[in-house]
Order: structure tokens, then sequence, then C-alpha cells
């Protein structure tokens, strides 16, 4: 025999109160998960391995709201709207040079530790200067051949916010 | 009394929001356009030569003649006629068999009555024989209205990353 207050919880009575918290929690969960905290579900191989073809994560968009990008910051960036947004990582803020040297990341003439990156590539990529109001984005996965992997500079409007999980 | 009011009031409503919901107007036209495209430019496994013709001869129908197209990283730019649509989506529909086209995040807006800019992203999904891939591209599409009918009069690809 269940308890009442178990059946109460799975089968509620229709009272103005319950049907208005469900209103309240509806339009919460709209708010929430529709403007700050944004599902993600991962498709493609770029973000390899720290993100998962088919893997689950969040964009946390107030995250830039208070505190500026930094590098290493894995970050969504968005096209026309938040339906389709890329996943990267940014490797340098504006007014800073990069240069891919036989896959090794140099940032200001310095090259970059990357713990993140496992497939090591052999990409080269010369010398560019980061522009004001961009950041230079690239994935993790340098496994695919320099051509076939979208990355770059983007203004930094584009960034619709962090990535959590 | 009281709910008798409330009940026409509420009637009146739902009939004029119908009214405006089902009403066909330019947008909903484009979008219909926009879907249609991305339906006949989508092939599946099982898709005949004959549809692929067909479908690749309706998407050039929905393009106006010519319709110039520019993607900078490929280095187009030009205009291209009913024909040369038809022919390059059919070369496209065999590379990329097993692919679905979709529209996502449009925009339209009407600077002209004859005239509407449509900001959108393309995104593609598709499988190969043991590999699945996506992909997306932000366009921005111009279409113009002839004879009450729209017709895609531009495309552009937005190459918002520079490498």
């Amino acid at each position: 025999m269940s308890s009442p207050i178990i059946r109460r919880f799975f089968f509620p009575s229709l009272t103005r109160r319950y049907l208005l918290r469900l209103v309240v929690l509806g339009l919460t969960c709209y708010l929430i998960f529709g403007y700050l905290l944004i599902p993600l579900r991962i498709q493609g191989h770029s973000m390899e391995p720290t993100y998962r073809d088919g893997a689950f994560a969040f964009c946390w968009r107030p995250q830039y709201l208070f505190s500026p990008v930094q590098r290493f910051d894995v970050v969504t960036v968005r096209f026309t709207g938040r339906s389709v947004m890329l996943l990267k990582r940014i490797i340098a803020l504006p007014g800073e040079t990069v240069e891919f040297r036989q896959g090794k990341l140099f940032v200001n003439g310095n090259q970059i530790k990357e713990p993140y990156v496992h497939h090591h590539s052999d990409w080269n990529l010369a010398m560019r200067t980061i522009d004001p109001g961009h950041v230079y984005v690239v994935g993790d996965n340098r496994g695919t051949p320099m051509a076939r992997h979208r990355f770059g500079q983007v203004r930094m409007n584009r960034i619709v916010g962090g990535v959590v999980l | 009394m009281k709910n008798r009011n409330f009940l026409i009031l509420l009637a009146i409503l739902l009939v004029a929001g119908g009214t405006l919901f089902f009403l066909p107007n330019d947008e909903k036209k484009i979008r219909r356009n926009l879907a249609s495209l991305a339906d006949y430019c989508s092939s599946s496994r099982e898709e005949g030569s004959i549809e692929t013709l067909k479908k690749a001869a309706l998407s050039a129908k929905l393009c106006s003649n010519p319709c110039r197209i520019q993607v900078k990283s490929f280095n187009i730019n030009r205009d291209f006629n009913k024909k040369d649509i038809s022919d390059h989506i059919l070369m496209m529909k065999k590379m990329l068999a097993n692919t679905r086209f979709d529209f996502h995040d449009t925009v339209i807006d009407f600077p002209d009555d004859d005239r509407a800019e449509i900001m959108t992203t393309l995104r593609l999904e598709g499988k190969t024989k043991d590999n699945r891939f996506t992909d997306a591209y932000e366009m921005n599409i111009t279409v113009t209205k002839s004879e009450g009918d729209w017709f895609f009069s531009s495309f552009t690809v937005v190459e918002f990353i520079e490498q």
C-alpha cells in the first residue's frame, strides 16, 4: 500500500495552487534552458577527445558578462542564431600573434603547451596577428587535415558563452 | 451573462488568431520555398536517378534567372542560369548522397515590397558507409518577387572565421 505522500506526488489533485506552481516551473525552465544555460548536443569530432561526438553539455551564457575571455576557454560560436553553434577553444586573444609549426602552437612567438590535444598533427600556419575585438579559436582534434578543420579568428560578438560539463 | 461575454470574446480572439496564423503572406511563402529548397537538395540512399533529376530541376525553378552565387573561399562570384544551377545541384546531390539539408534560425527582412533578405544557417547532416558528418554555413539569401512568386536571386556564404 503506497503512502499518501507518494500518491499525492505522482497523482496530485489539480488545484489552483498546483496549476500555478506548474506554470511558474515551466516558465523558469524556459528562461533558464532557453536563455541562460543552453543544452548542447555535440555533433562532430572537432573537439575530441575533450568533447566526443554525441556528448551532451551546456552553454553558460552569462560567463562573459562580467569577466573577459581567456586563453583555453571552450566557447560556443554562433551562426545566425543559437540552434546551430560551433564548439571551439580560444587559443589567442586580441593583439597576439598565432602560428602553428609542425602542429605546435606558438603565441607571440612562444610555444604553448596544449595538454588537451591528443591527436598530434603536422599543421603549419604562418604567423598572423589577431585583430582588435576578435579571438582565435580552434578545435582540440588536430588529427584531421588543416584544410578540413574550421578554425581562425572570429569577432567576440559571435561568442555566445562558455561551455560547462 | 458575464460568462457569455467572455466566451464570445474568446471565440473572436480564436478566430482572429487562427485567421492570422493560417492566412498566407509573403514571409510564409518565402519560408515554404526555403523548406522546399532544403528538401530538394537533400538526398536519401533510396532516391532514384529520375527523382534526383526531378529534384534538381525543381530546385532551379525556385531561383531567378540568373541567380548570383558568392562563396569567397571557393573563389565563386558569378551569375548562374537555371541550367547551371540544376547541373550543379545534381552534381552536389551525387557527391553528398544520403545528406539532409536544413535551414535554422532564419530571419527574413523586407527592405522593399518585391525584395527580401534572408539570414539563415544551413546545416548538413549526412552518413557515409561507416561515418557520420555534420557541417553548417551561415548564408545571406536575396529573394525577389516576380509575377506574384518569390524567387531566390542570390546566395552568399558568410565566412565569419578567417584563418
